[in-house]
């Protein structure tokens, strides 16, 4: 299987590096690794259905969990069907639909192939952690095929907000899978099904994997990045966002049902959430003219109507799940593909444009015909079947007769919006001029014409479906029941609900346009694709606002900031749980008094120094008056270092002031934050200071390293000064470091004073020429003159 | 054996004073340059080999053994570290070569390039392999005067201004890091890590927790941990994309190393670390509201460098042997991948003549091999799968869940929201960059500052440098298996410390 998903990603790779010339080639070939799949499922689809499913693995790191594991069981079965058998006739179809070569159809093929791999791939998986890996990837080729080239802004801010809707989902979802994995100790999708786990954490997890399955499957609120992503070209709107990838929320419900089974509040979450948006999505639809956005809407309110069946739990629901999902994939593929191709032969979509299709394209309304027939639920299509066993799971009284009464609402709605579509797009309405039109290619044609027909089959052939159906259904709801699809139950409450629809939503689709005078004074509470473009402002603002006072740009914030952290980490640390300083004697020597009150005035008179000598010559002070300690404290050639470097340092900065101002100029501002500074520094040396008594304080017993240091100073080193042992033989190399330290920084000023001389050279020359050629052309030199003024 | 600890600190500085000498000779600096950083690469690959199978290596400097004198180790986390930023080095002289930033200066005055390069790699191998604190500091100072110099290194003012912001407040923090170390001696009388966890042990409490969050302090400054990170997105982005590349891919890194190798031997502490996980949050969140508020690619790329150290500092945070893999896999991934990205930044200011994201457009059509280039380490920063990135994420994310304390957990939600704004900010630069209308490349303003802002002219050398970056970082997703063993098994090391300790104070079988 692995294999099989591979070839996907390879062959696509290679026809992104054909030229663009052979962009009509492509797609045959790009159908085929699909059609391998497809004939690979079918081929093992009876030891699938007798229950021994196809499994392969493969480890990718077993430390962090991850493996490649695949399985090929009923639902991935119907979902392959699905997904590789529309794929193909999707890549089929897009042959026609891109025509002449171009950079886009070139793009779009390989892209095209690429998804249908990863998708095959995501329905294939028995792992949470590989179902995710695919499940990105869905998004990461929606995302470039939402784009195409993102010549156009619209485009680009659809794929923008698929991908941030679909990715936050995925990511929260992902945060589910852990949980869950974590808490159950596997991350295999069947082993977790023969187990189903409990608990406070698998409650969590299934609230984190809802979001997830939410996002990709546009249900309200998140729905709104769905009929966005419609500015894509048609077959890529028909195969990922209406027959394949949008379903993919709605199969990891159903895939994960029987591992949540002990999550009670599943089924309720999923059938409030999928009516919600059965309901609005079908509303929505009823308004739109445009019918590629009509039918998007209509797929939203579907997707609904299949969530609330994923999540259902129950026999007869996993059976309707089934045979909805392929109802789905068939009409709502057809319709799109059907619509692709009025837009290309007519070039146009809009219901208010288009008529008298009828009659010009008596082929492309009847596959159209068959295909809303399914859509609406009319017997003897797959969608009948298919509907009359959602009514059927929800006869009952209370809380399951509201879900029925939802579900009845939808499809009056369903019906309303198939009915306004097939009218707005074919029939020849009063007094508009009949819609030109091209012939239409078969080879266009085709490709929905199997699906549409597939709708026909897959009904009347219902002993078929049902197989297939019952055995997803008997392992996803643990049990079997006693219904089969089938196209006549008898005279019972489903068949009037179906009756009911059909006639309640043909009489709303003919009052439409009163409707529409009702629907323009209600008021709009959820309108998703404000509330997205508000938090996306916000978030904006919030970046920037956050950003601009963080991000200051001044250096001394910058300093004052690292210094408070000091005083205010550790040093509340310190201060908290004081220790005792032992020992405290308040000088070894009478001569430090002294000293200490030099290098005190000193640092004071740095703070107040106005002219820039006169606080060099005071921090000099301060360094030769530690210096100073240095005798006291009787190392002399400590102090001999130090008066060296303050006298070396000194004289650098006496040459450096040379070149800036005498006195430091002082801003109002900077003034006003000058006590603060000082608190500042005040508080880091006194910190310091009370830090070295505490440390030096808290060992009672002398340093075992430097006792060896002296031990073995005299006759390991031949050294009779411990300091000079240390930094030329036992820490040599620390004083190898310090000297390439050294040397690089010289390098570097060197570098820097020459390179900034040649550049003055360079800027003399420049206008030594520029005089030289002001006298030769006084007029050019003219030119040149203001230019540089 | 344990002598070839010692080759990627000294190679490279005697080959820098090699290289100094051959000023003159350009080509002899290139091959110079890369041969030794390619002897490296090797002798670290051995040293991971040696010490993943037969324990840390360890070298006494001078004879002296380790309290007194200064050791060397290479244990399986500090030769891991060593390999992959050695690689990242190579590819980067590769590219500069091609970009032809490393002549800069020639005929003015001795190329330094070369040399200062040189002299970097060995502060940076220092760094991961020094056992002694010390020491450590000197390994920073090496690392940081080189990078003043690659820094400063074409004079324009504006540059002058970022490269005094980074080299001042590098500068504090090393003043700092010099009390920390004298507060260190004074209380423990010793600065080899290994002796100093024991010495740790005899102390009262309070000054024991003081000196652990000043050492978080110094390296949160090393690191740009917010709030200490303001000066890394002002100054990196004023150098040529390769420098930026190296200073972004390793100077960080080696903060964080060193904040995780002190924090983890020295100190004893419980998992889960609130103090940790709380500064986390903020660098991730603070970095990538930062990185959606730039208009100019590598200041965006800097924010995101900072927001994705808190994903380190989450896994530190942690403090487990789960969470402490997360971080070493995470490491390995974000050096490779933050390296690339620069030189992808680099790549597309040589067809725009601009880091303006607003004035870029149609790039994927210029030129899809820069898209292909950008679009793989992008998706793997952001975490997507298959790619490093998801992967190190991946262990991050379960150790988070996995040690069930609240703090961890509202963390993880933080990772996995700046995962998703990490996503959008790569996502807007594909969308303004790549995709729209295609745009004339701009006229430069400053022809003689051709490192910066391009010239519409690619190198061959600058493409293939990041091809192989790129490589290296699927290679890090594809290798997933292998590293994430050996970084859980440099995660238990470093929990236990016994191995470390073992080999430092115990034999002092090396010198």
């Amino acid at each position: 299987m692995l294999a099989l998903v591979v070839s996907h990603l390879l062959v696509a790779l290679v026809l992104s590096l054909v030229s663009m010339r052979h962009s009509r080639a492509i797609y045959p070939v790009a159908a085929l690794p699909p059609t391998a799949a497809l004939c690979w499922a079918l081929a093992h689809a009876d030891s699938v259905l007798a229950g021994s499913p196809p499994v392969t693995r493969m480890n990718w790191s077993a430390t962090l969990g991850l493996e490649f594991a695949f399985r090929l069981d009923t639902l991935a079965l119907v979902m392959t069907l699905l997904v590789s058998g529309i794929g193909v006739l999707v890549l089929l179809y897009c042959r026609w639909y891109f025509g002449t070569p171009s950079g886009d159809a070139k793009r779009s093929a390989s892209l095209l192939l690429a998804f249908a791999g990863v998708m095959f791939g995501l329905v294939l998986a028995d792992d949470l952690l590989t179902l995710y890996v695919f499940w990105e990837l869905t998004t990461i080729c929606s995302f470039l095929l939402v784009g195409q080239s993102g010549v156009s802004r619209e485009s680009r801010r659809a794929s923008l907000q698929a991908l941030l809707v679909t990715t936050l989902g995925g990511l929260v979802m992902l945060l589910g899978f852990i949980v869950l994995g974590e808490s159950s100790g596997t991350y295999r999708i069947s082993e977790l099904a023969a187990d189903p786990p409990d608990g406070a954490a698998v409650a969590v997890a299934t609230g984190l994997i809802l979001v997830g399955a939410f996002t990709k499957s546009a249900q309200v609120p998140f729905h709104n990045w769905l009929p966005a992503a419609m500015v894509a070209p048609t077959p890529i709107s028909a195969y990922l966002h209406a027959a394949s990838m949008v379903k993919a929320g709605v199969f990891l419900v159903a895939r994960l049902t029987p591992v949540l089974s002990e999550v009670s509040y599943l089924p309720v979450v999923t059938a409030v959430f999928g009516l919600v948006t059965m309901f609005l999505g079908g509303w929505r639809a009823l308004r739109e003219h445009d019918l590629k956005l009509l039918l998007a809407y209509g797929t939203v309110s579907q997707l609904g109507f299949l969530m609330v069946l994923a999540g259902s739990g129950s026999y007869t629901g996993e059976l309707a799940l089934a045979g909805m999902l392929l109802a789905h994939g068939a009409f709502k593929a057809t319709l799109f593909l059907v619509i692709g191709i009025v837009d290309h032969q007519t070039g146009t979509r809009d219901i208010r444009e288009l008529s008298g299709l009828g009659r010009r394209m008596p082929w492309v309304t009847s596959v159209a015909v068959l295909a809303a027939m399914s859509m609406a639920g009319v017997p003897p299509t797959i969608g009948f079947v298919a509907k009359e066993a959602a009514f059927e799971t929800y006869l009952g009284t209370g809380a399951v007769a509201a879900v029925e009464a939802g579900i009845v609402a939808g499809s009056v709605l369903t019906v309303a919006y198939t009915a306004r579509l097939l009218f707005g797009c074919f029939a020849s309405k009063r007094g508009a001029v009949p819609t030109e039109a091209h012939p239409v290619p078969a080879g266009m044609l085709l490709p929905p014409a199997v699906t549409a027909l597939a709708c026909l089959v897959l009904g009347v052939a219902y002993p078929l479906t049902d197989e297939l159906a019952a055995t997803y259904a008997e392992r996803a709801a643990g049990s079997s029941g006693e219904y089969h699809l089938g196209l006549w139950h008898g005279f019972n409450q489903p068949l009037v609900f179906s009756a009911v629809t059909l006639f309640a939503g043909l009489t709303l689709a003919a009052h439409n346009a009163r409707l529409n005078l009702l629907r323009s004074r209600l008021p709009r509470p959820l309108d998703a694709q404000r509330g997205y473009e508000r938090i996306m402002g916000s978030l904006e603002r919030l970046a920037v606002g956050v950003t601009g006072r963080v991000q200051v740009g001044s250096l001394p914030t910058y300093l004052g900031i690292i210094l408070l952290a000091v005083l205010v980490v550790p040093g509340s640390v310190l201060l908290m749980r004081v220790t005792p300083i032992e020992q405290l004697r308040w000088w070894d020597n009478v001569l430090q008094l002294p000293l200490a009150l030099v290098i005190l005035v000193a640092a004071a008179g740095v703070v107040r120094a106005t002219r820039r000598i006169t606080a060099v010559l005071l921090v000099g002070v301060i360094g030769y008056g530690i210096g100073g300690m240095f005798i006291v404290g009787g190392g002399p050639d400590l102090a001999l270092t130090q008066f060296l470097v303050e006298t070396l340092t000194l004289i650098a900065f006496v040459l450096v002031l040379r070149r800036l101002p005498a006195r430091f100029t002082e801003t109002p501002s900077a003034r006003r934050v000058r006590l603060p500074k000082v608190l500042v520094s005040l508080a880091g040396g006194v910190f310091v200071g009370f830090a070295a008594l505490i440390f030096s304080s808290a060992r009672d017993t002398p340093s075992r390293v430097s006792a060896e240091y002296l031990e073995h100073a005299e006759e390991g080193t031949s050294a009779t000064n411990v300091v000079n042992a240390i930094i030329v033989d036992f820490r040599a190399f620390d004083t190898v470091g310090e000297l390439s330290v050294l040397a690089v920084t010289a390098t570097g000023v060197a570098s820097l004073v020459l390179s900034s001389r040649s550049a003055r050279r360079r800027k003399h020359a420049r206008s030594d020429w520029r005089q030289l050629s002001a006298t030769a052309r006084p007029t050019a030199g003219e030119h040149g003159e203001r230019g540089s003024a | 054996m344990s002598e070839l600890v010692a080759v990627p600190v000294l190679l490279p500085l005697g080959a820098a004073g090699l290289s100094m000498a051959f000023g003159r000779f350009a080509d002899v600096q290139r091959w110079l340059g890369l041969l030794v950083l390619g002897v490296i690469v090797v002798d670290a690959a051995v040293l991971l080999y040696f010490a993943d199978v037969h324990g840390p290596l360890v070298l006494h400097l001078g004879g002296w053994a380790a309290p007194v004198g200064i050791a060397l180790v290479a244990d399986r986390l500090a030769a891991l570290l060593l390999l992959i930023s050695v690689i990242v080095m190579f590819a980067v002289l590769l590219y500069s070569i091609g970009q032809r930033i490393t002549d800069y200066g020639r005929g003015t005055a001795s190329t330094t390039f070369h040399p200062i390069y040189l002299v970097l790699c060995s502060g940076v191998s220092l760094a991961y392999l020094t056992g002694d604190l010390f020491n450590l500091f000197v390994a920073f100072e090496i690392m940081l005067a080189s990078s003043y110099v690659l820094i400063t290194r074409r004079t324009t003012a504006n540059r002058v201004r970022a490269g005094m912001t980074y080299t001042i407040v590098s500068l504090s923090s090393s003043v700092l890091f010099l009390t920390m170390i004298g507060l260190v001696y004074a209380a423990t009388g010793t600065v080899n890590l290994a002796d100093l966890a024991l010495e740790m042990g005899e102390l009262p409490p309070a000054p024991v927790r003081a000196l652990a969050l000043l050492m978080v302090i110094v390296f949160g400054v090393k690191s740009a941990m917010v709030p200490l990170h303001f000066w890394l997105p002002d100054s990196y982005p004023n150098a040529p994309a390769p420098i930026t590349a190296i200073f972004a891919a390793l100077l960080t890194k080696v903060g964080i190393y060193a904040m995780i190798r002190t924090q983890i031997l020295v100190f004893e502490r419980e998992p889960s670390w609130p103090l940790m996980l709380t500064l986390a949050m903020a660098t991730m969140i603070v970095g990538a509201l930062g990185a959606l508020a730039q208009n100019d690619l590598n200041r965006m790329l800097s924010f995101l460098l900072v927001s994705h150290i808190g994903f380190m500092l989450f896994g530190l945070g942690v403090y487990d042997i789960a969470g402490l893999t997360g971080v070493i896999l995470y490491i390995v991934h974000h050096i490779t991948v933050q390296a690339t990205l620069f030189l992808v930044s680099g790549l597309i200011t040589r067809y725009t003549g601009t880091v303006a994201l607003s004035r870029m457009g149609g790039l994927a059509k210029i030129s899809p091999l820069v898209a292909v280039l950008f679009a793989v380490p992008a998706l793997s920063l952001a975490g997507v799968p298959p790619f490093s990135g998801f992967v190190a994420k991946l262990a991050l994310l379960r150790a988070g869940v996995g040690v069930g304390t609240v703090w961890a957990q509202v963390a993880t939600a933080v990772v996995v929201l700046t995962s998703l704004l990490t996503l959008y900010a790569v996502a807007r630069v594909w969308s303004r960059a790549f995709w729209g209308q295609v745009r004339e490349p701009e006229g430069d303003p400053d022809p003689s500052d051709e490192l910066v802002v391009g010239t519409g002219d690619t190198s061959r050398g600058m493409v293939h440098a990041t091809g192989v970056l790129v490589l290296s970082t699927v290679l890090v997703a594809v290798l997933a298996g292998p590293l994430a063993e050996v970084s859980q098994r440099a995660a238990t090391d470093l929990i236990t410390g016994e191995a470390y300790r073992a080999a430092v104070l115990g034999g002092g079988s090396g010198g």
